[in-house]
């Protein structure tokens, strides 16, 4: 009894922070409900208690995050190595922000529920990367999943809001059986769930007589976790449910799955482990890289087409999921210099600032009774709305790659490592990526276009809202501050 | 640390412009970018006279590329060098001479550059002055960026208030035009990108001991002693020209200059073909001269020879096809620059000293060719040569300025333009290479210069000069007066620098000369090395 309830322990001490969010999410599930008056409106000074309790918890677990230390790898259900600890941070910095941005999305009779699912999906993605175990991979990207269909018709119940939801559910379904046929595969050949225990057995080359199994593993997961990414051909949903989603899930669904796809991914494709002719990894490598290509051109020439804001920075996100790919299929080839894991979550660390950044523009412009939508919405805000528009605009030069942002640095890293190590393929990668950026350049500059060069034609809300205001800020900072300072984040990687 | 406070001072201008209020007149946000950019053009004096009084003290031991007056600060850490240390990426700043001309030429336009506007933008005042300090800091900071990355950086980041000034405040096209040459810039400096990524990175395979790869002067010195491969050079330098030579623009990459430059501003137009095109010769002056001249002499010497001479010619007709005086400034531009880039590309001292004077001269003259242009358009909002003749009786200090204006441009003795013209077409006939005959090229070249008198003398012709004809400006009710006083002081200070450089070039030569010798320097050093292999493998 002492030896379970001590492995018990164990476990739970590498994943206090997400049982302090949990604990939040429990807590809000159970009193929301018994909390909302008849008329569905909350007493003036409490409309907000949701959002402050959603701040407390993950300030709570920032505080755990703070004081955890990396562990070797052990037999146990969770890992807390380099991965788990930098993920764990990114997605609770990323948390805190989404809150912020999430704070008048809904009614006050759902805003409870709305944050609470918010914090569960943080939850779930550090459990992606505390995962030690392909069975609680899967009910972590299922921590992930589940909440998200709550969270995408909780703020709004139109039928826009109801196509996008219906829509996620059904492909992200899919999507899971696809990854849990590989899965089921990957067990098949190695015996064993446990991450260490599939490492082993593919290092001592278990899976040298069966190519075929592994190939077919392989090739379903990574076709279930490029569901998240919004890697094509698996981006069809993207455009339809970012233009039905409320912004603040938008935002969410821009960045979060593509943080859990892409630790799913590194894990499940043990993509660290040399094993000889057969490996996942030499299996995986071309398949991602026609991929990457594929995504970051159809992303582009697509987000060229739209007259949807969102829409359009939907196929900006796929073609943001090609360009991390670029750096996830260099992976470890060059050792000696950066290996393209940390040119890949570098990126993913900017693109997070800056696309939520992005999104919460968005929000503060939209009011409970109008949304921006079609592009032109944007006319002329420059005079409307001065300071959003500097905002808006530092975020998508950003989102361009532009100097004095982030997102130069990033891109700036992902040539750096494709061409110097990634060989041949690499090199013809950090092209197309090159021919890429300048094609996104263009649809980036139309909205820049509408909203410094055109004259104002619709109103725009004008409503103060203090929390979204705040994550922007926070947004704009991180997009400065990391293009000031790279080295502070570029340290945070290395760990890994 | 001069440097540091002449980058940041238009920047902080600049942002104290943005913050005020937007309701304030304009007259206000007018008087602040004004004393902004003469403080700046202070600083920036004061930073020439720090680096004249360096160079004189410190003995003459130099490097390749020597900048002084440094500043570094290491701003990220990446990866690890062949040898196992830690790669450095930098914030490099320094002075040399070319750049301290450079430099001196940004600051001085860029007071023109203000008073030109000064009655023309009366919109949304501060944002285009706080646009323009903002594009002022940026230049400046290309031309004290030491480090690779760090001058990519300036580089496109000119892009983004340039795409600003011509978008919101420029002509009928102005959309378009912003777009075109934004998206165009970018494109090829991507490619530059890759370049400049591939020669560092080949250059770290080869010295293992380099850890601050992207510093300019750390590679040059580093490829002095290990040159790349003949034909990876050529290459490389393929890629890296790619990017500067839309920026030049040299033909046929000059699509976008004529509609910019038509679209844009008069602000905008001065500082675009006074020092933004600039940026074009100087990248290959900084970082494929000393750094490929293998490449340069196979690959870039006949390419740029053969595109220069189609840019001076075809630049110069299509300017004498012109009825809009702007456009016709413009494509003089491609002219011009085109003499600019056959000098530099003749690779030897007459050539590189010609072409680093000719883009100075080309700035002082075009920028204040620019100006005038503005000026009689604010009066007549016209630009149409056929609308308009013998405005010298009607406007005389207009039609002085301009004719001395149009006088240095063509490159007339005794002004500036002349001597810049003179040593890039000597510099070409010197040369005697197995891939192209100098004397061809120089004497196509010379043709441009026949051309340039032909097509600038047809406008003073036409313009200034025969019987008045005024277009109808009903519009426009205020009467039609001469420069005033704020008109002269935008254009003297630009017309006296070419009077000064045209009588005493030797004050700009004495200063560019020893950085010249260093990039000259390097393709003896790496012609050495490679002898030094090939002997050592005969062995």
């Amino acid at each position: 009894m002492n030896i379970v309830l001590s492995a018990i322990r164990n476990a739970v001490d590498l994943i206090l922070p997400e049982v302090a969010l949990l604990a939040t999410v429990c807590m809000i599930f159970l009193a929301a409900p018994f909390l909302v008056s008849e008329r569905g409106e909350a007493a003036p000074g409490l409309r907000h208690r949701w959002g402050w309790l959603s701040l407390i918890g993950l300030s709570v677990a920032a505080y755990l995050w703070s004081i955890s230390e990396i562990q070797p790898v052990g037999l146990g259900p969770f890992r807390l190595d380099g991965l788990a600890w930098f993920i764990r941070g990114l997605s609770l910095a990323s948390g805190l922000i989404l809150v912020l941005v999430n704070w008048n999305q809904a009614e006050d009779a759902r805003a409870g529920e709305t944050q609470a699912c918010l914090l569960a999906i943080i939850a779930g993605v550090n459990l992606v990367a505390a995962a030690n175990d392909i069975v609680g991979l899967f009910v972590a990207l299922e921590l992930i999943s589940i909440p998200t269909y709550i969270f995408l018709l909780m703020p709004r119940r139109d039928a826009l809001a109801q196509e996008s939801m219906l829509k996620y559910f059904m492909l992200s379904i899919f999507s899971s059986a696809t990854l849990l046929f590989g899965m089921s595969y990957l067990y098949g050949l190695t015996g064993t769930t446990h991450l260490e225990g599939i490492y082993a057995s593919l290092q001592a080359g278990q899976s040298q007589p069966m190519p075929l199994l592994v190939t077919i593993a392989a090739v379903m997961m990574i076709a279930g976790l490029a569901f998240r990414l919004t890697a094509v051909p698996f981006h069809f949903y993207a455009p339809d449910v970012f233009q039905g989603a409320p912004n603040s899930v938008a935002a969410m669904l821009s960045f979060i799955p593509k943080v859990a796809g892409f630790v799913a991914l590194y894990r499940v494709l043990a993509v660290t482990i040399p094993s000889g002719d057969w490996s996942m990894l030499s299996l995986s490598t071309p398949l991602l890289w026609w991929l990457a290509v594929l995504t970051m051109f159809v992303g582009n020439l697509l987000a060229l087409l739209q007259n949807d804001v969102r829409r359009m920075l939907a196929f900006s996100s796929v073609s943001h999921a090609g360009y991390m790919l670029v750096g996830f299929v260099v992976g470890d080839a060059g050792t000696k210099a950066i290996s393209g894991y940390d040119a890949l979550l570098f990126y993913l660390s900017v693109y997070g600032a800056m696309t939520i950044g992005t999104f919460a523009t968005l929000a503060a412009l939209s009011t409970s009774s109008r949304r921006v939508s079609a592009i032109s919405d944007l006319d002329g805000l420059s005079q409307t709305r001065p300071v959003i528009a500097i905002a808006l605009t530092f975020f998508l030069l950003s989102l361009m790659g532009m100097p004095f942002t982030a997102g130069f640095v990033g891109k700036l890293n992902l040539f750096l490592v494709a061409w110097n190590s990634g060989g041949d393929a690499g090199q013809w990668l950090a092209i197309w990526l090159a021919v890429n950026a300048a094609i996104g350049a263009w649809y980036y500059l139309r909205l820049i276009r509408e909203m410094y060069l055109s004259d104002p034609v619709t109103e725009v809300g004008q409503e103060q809202q203090p929390a979204v205001m705040v994550a922007i800020g926070l947004c704009t900072l991180a997009t400065m501050g990391l293009f000031m300072m790279p080295e502070w984040l570029w340290q945070a990687i290395q760990k890994v | 640390m001069a440097i540091v406070i002449t980058i940041l001072l238009p920047l902080a201008a600049a942002a104290f412009l943005l913050l005020m209020d937007s309701r304030a007149p304009a007259s206000r946000a007018r008087w602040w970018a004004l004393v902004a950019t003469m403080l700046t053009c202070a600083v920036s004096l004061g930073l020439a006279s720090q680096f004249v009084s360096t160079v004189n003290s410190v003995l003459p031991k130099r490097g390749i590329i020597e900048p002084r007056l440094e500043v570094h600060h290491t701003w990220m850490t990446v990866g690890e060098t062949p040898a196992g240390e830690p790669i450095h990426l930098e914030i490099y700043l320094g002075v040399d001479g070319i750049s301290t001309a450079m430099i001196l030429l940004t600051t001085l336009l860029c007071i023109s550059a203000v008073l030109v506007s000064w009655t023309a933008v009366q919109e949304r005042a501060a944002e285009f002055y706080a646009a323009l300090l903002v594009l002022e800091a940026g230049l400046i900071g290309v031309f004290c960026a030491f480090d690779i990355l760090l001058f990519y950086v300036f580089f496109e980041f000119t892009l983004i208030p340039l795409f600003f000034l011509v978008g919101i405040w420029g002509g009928p096209l102005r959309r378009y035009a912003a777009g075109k040459f934004f998206i165009y810039t970018l494109a090829g400096s991507l490619i530059t990108l890759l370049g400049l990524i591939s020669m560092v990175g080949m250059t770290m395979q080869a010295v293992p001991t380099l850890t601050t790869p992207f510093s300019m002067p750390a590679l040059a010195d580093a490829l002095a002693t290990h040159p790349l491969p003949a034909e990876v050079q050529g290459s490389l330098f393929l890629a890296i020209a790619a990017g500067f030579l839309v920026k030049v623009p040299l033909f046929p990459f000059h699509t976008w200059l004529p509609l910019a430059h038509v679209e844009a501003p008069t602000a905008g137009s001065v500082l675009l073909a006074g020092v933004l095109l600039k940026l074009g010769s100087y990248g290959f002056l900084r970082l494929c001269l000393p750094m490929l001249p293998a490449g340069c002499a196979a690959v870039g010497m006949p390419l740029i020879a053969v595109l220069s001479v189609i840019g001076i010619i075809y630049g110069s007709l299509c300017a004498l096809a012109q009825n809009d005086i702007k456009k016709l400034v413009a494509y003089s531009s491609v002219a011009h620059l085109g003499f600019c880039m056959l000098g530099m590309f003749a690779l030897n001292i007459e050539g590189i000293t010609g072409g680093v004077l000719q883009m100075i001269n080309h700035g002082l003259s075009t920028g204040a060719l620019f100006c005038l242009v503005g000026m009689f358009y604010e009066r007549y909002h016209t630009r149409m040569l056929s609308d308009l003749g013998g405005l010298a009786t009607k406007l005389p200090r207009l039609g002085v300025m301009m004719v001395f204006i149009a006088f240095a441009s063509i490159g007339l003795p005794g002004l500036n333009g002349f001597v810049g013209e003179v040593l890039a077409l000597a510099g070409m006939f010197k040369v005697q290479s197995p891939y192209l005959n100098g004397m061809t090229y120089a004497a196509l070249g010379a043709m441009g210069v026949v051309l340039g008198a032909w097509y600038l003398l047809g406008v003073l012709q036409k313009a200034f000069f025969g019987p008045l004809q005024e277009p109808v400006h009903d519009d426009h009710a205020e009467p039609i007066l001469d420069l005033n006083a704020r008109e002269m002081l935008a254009i003297t200070p630009l017309a006296l620098m070419c009077l000064y450089l045209g009588l005493f070039p030797q004050t700009l030569i004495d200063l560019i000369q020893p950085d010249i010798n260093g990039v000259l320097q390097a393709s003896a050093a790496q012609a050495q090395a490679v002898a030094e292999q090939v002997a050592a493998l005969s062995r």
